[in-house]
Order: C-alpha cells, then structure tokens, then sequence
C-alpha cells in the first residue's frame, strides 16, 4: 500500500455543523432526579452531549462531570450547571431532558425535535 | 484461479478512535482485520468494506462507485471523535487473488473470506490474469456476492449472502434494530442462491449457474 503520500494529500473533507447557541429545557421530574443525584454539592456539571453510532446513527450520553476536555457551551438552569459540546449542539438545540419513572425502559430521557426518527430503546437517534 | 483487479477505494482512518468509530457504524465486529458492511437506519447497504489494521491506522477498501456515499454517511457522524481520513485510491490498484501468493513487502495482502485481498502501490502493479467472466464463475461457485452484482442499495446484508458479516451480539450499530428482528423472527425476506442455469432474474449470469437473490421460504 502506498501510504507515503497520506500526510500531503488532502484530508477527505469533514463538513463541520455550525455552533448552535443551544436552548434546552429541564423537566420537573428530571430536576427533582437530578437533585438526588447532586445533592447539595453544585460544582459538578451535567454533561448532555451526542456520540455517533447506536441503531440510528446517534446517541445520547449523560454523563456527571467535574470537568471535560471537550469545546463545551455552559447553561445555567435551575441552578444546575448544564454543558453541551459545541460538536453536537445542531443536534441537540431545543431538546428537553425529562426522566420516566417506570420498571422498563425508565430514566432519563431526551426529547429532540431535531431527530427524524429513534430506536426502540430511546437512546439513539437519527 | 487467478488475480482478478478490484474497481476499489481505499481510504486511511487515522485517529485514537479509529475502531470503535467504524464499530458503532457498521454490521461486523470491529477490532482488527475484518470484512463489515454499513448500513442505512432501514438496513440498507452502503458498502461493503474490507478494514485492513495497519497499526497505526486503518485502510478501508470498499466498491469505488459506493465511495461517495459511504464518505457522506461516516464524515457526519465524525463529532468529538479523534478521527481524520485521507483518500489514497488514487495511489493504489486493489486485487483479489483466489490464492495465497507471494507478494513484495510493498504490497499489502490479507486474507478475506472472498480470497486474498492485495494493496498495490500504482509503481508496482500486479498482472490481473482473470477476466470479468473468470472472477464471475469463481463467484458463482463460492456463492461470493459483488458489489454492483448482489450487493446494491436495494438489499439488506441478510439478504444478499452477507449474513456471516452481520455479528450476531455486539453493540448497536446503524441498522441493527432491523437486521436483528428479521434474524430473530426469521423473517429476512430473501436469500442469496445459486441454481443452474436458466434463472429468471439471475444476478450474476454463469456458463452453467448463476447466482440469484429469491425469496426466502419460511423458515
């Protein structure tokens, strides 16, 4: 194989998505989970961002972080620290974070009005 | 048989998450030398693409009129991932010999479930001594699909004889939903055939057989 030129040919070109400024929404319930979850302690973020793959092409991934290396933008809702990598925020602009209390298929949930279509699971979307 | 030359693509995947980007995106299990296909969220094939572990990075080498399409459907779903990719087809002419040959150190050769698969620098091109007609019988008598032949955008992998790439319990990928009901209900509509000749509506047409995607009966 030659590979001698992959440093000087042009790299495929990765059509980056423009930086949403991103409005999202907290449900009562999932403030009410979040609260339990963060306890008095508010230094900590909670970390809304998308990883591809998943049966759609997306997926969610929340995660409770301290700190993150990723370009993140910071939302402040409800006292809680909200952080949204600036990669997926055309995904995720206008989302809102509820939780579903139930024994199957329970927690957290995302809805997105950007997504076309979502797995069965509700993780993934396309 | 022989060594036929591949209308091919070859892309390089560089990055930390170079694996695991083309796990979460295609049918096969991904950690090394592998043969997987992308599919659509309906389960329709994108490509079919050999990875080829180099160590450093992955080559990808995949159907070359299919190129254009895979790019647009993985350069979206490139995020926070560390991964860039750099097209080197130009570079390099793709084989399949149907046997084991020895090759200079220039050449990359792995061995595929089609035969081997070779990797040759335009400065050292190999000497393709089947025809359209000689990989075409080879097929036929392998039960091998091609892209173009059985494997177009209108088919599922199950349904085209690339049921061996779609791994039966890893991590969720584009299309798995699908693919996994149709195995679990054994319902994946049509199969890959091959029957002597004459066959109606034959995919690949053969001196004495040919291959054919027919409706699949109830298992």
């Amino acid at each position: 194989m030659d590979c001698n030129t992959c440093d000087v040919t042009p790299a495929v070109v990765i059509n980056k998505p423009e930086v949403v400024q991103v409005a999202l929404t907290i449900s009562d319930k999932a403030k009410e989970m979040l609260d339990s979850a963060f306890g008095d302690d508010r230094s900590h973020a909670l970390l809304v961002g998308v990883l591809s793959g998943g049966c759609s092409g997306y997926m969610y991934d929340l995660q409770i972080v301290e700190s993150t290396e990723q370009d993140c933008q910071e939302l402040k809702i409800d006292g809680f620290r909200v952080l949204v990598p600036n990669a997926s925020s055309h995904l995720l602009d206008g989302i809102e974070i509820d939780y579903v209390d139930r024994l199957m298929g329970g927690g957290f949930k995302i809805n997105n009005p950007n997504a076309s279509s979502s797995c069965g699971c509700g993780e993934s979307f396309a | 048989m022989g060594i036929f030359q591949l209308d091919a693509y070859v892309l390089i995947i560089r990055g930390k998450d170079r694996l695991s980007f083309i796990d979460g995106l295609s049918t096969n299990k991904v950690d090394g030398d592998c043969s997987t296909v992308f599919t659509t969220t309906t389960a329709k094939i994108i490509d079919l693409v050999d990875v080829i572990d180099m160590g450093e990075f992955i080559a990808i080498v995949g159907h070359m009129p299919f190129k254009e399409s895979l790019i647009q459907h993985i350069s979206k779903r490139v995020l926070n991932q560390d991964i860039s990719i750099v097209d080197i087809s130009a570079n390099n002419s793709v084989y399949l010999s149907t046997e084991d040959i020895e090759v200079d150190g220039n050449i990359t050769k792995r061995k595929t479930w089609r035969g081997w698969l070779l990797v040759a620098p335009n400065s050292e091109p190999l000497e393709a001594n089947m025809s359209e007609d000689d990989f075409s019988e080879y097929r036929i008598k392998n039960m091998i699909p091609h892209q173009g032949y059985e494997i177009t955008s209108n088919v599922h992998p199950l349904a085209c004889g690339l049921g061996d790439l779609v791994h039966e319990s890893k991590g969720c990928y584009i299309g798995q939903e699908i693919l996994v009901r149709m195995r679990s209900r054994g319902r994946q509509g049509k199969e890959l055939v091959r029957l002597a000749n004459p066959v109606e509506g034959a995919t690949t047409t053969g001196a004495s057989h040919s291959l054919a995607i027919v409706r699949k009966k109830r298992d």
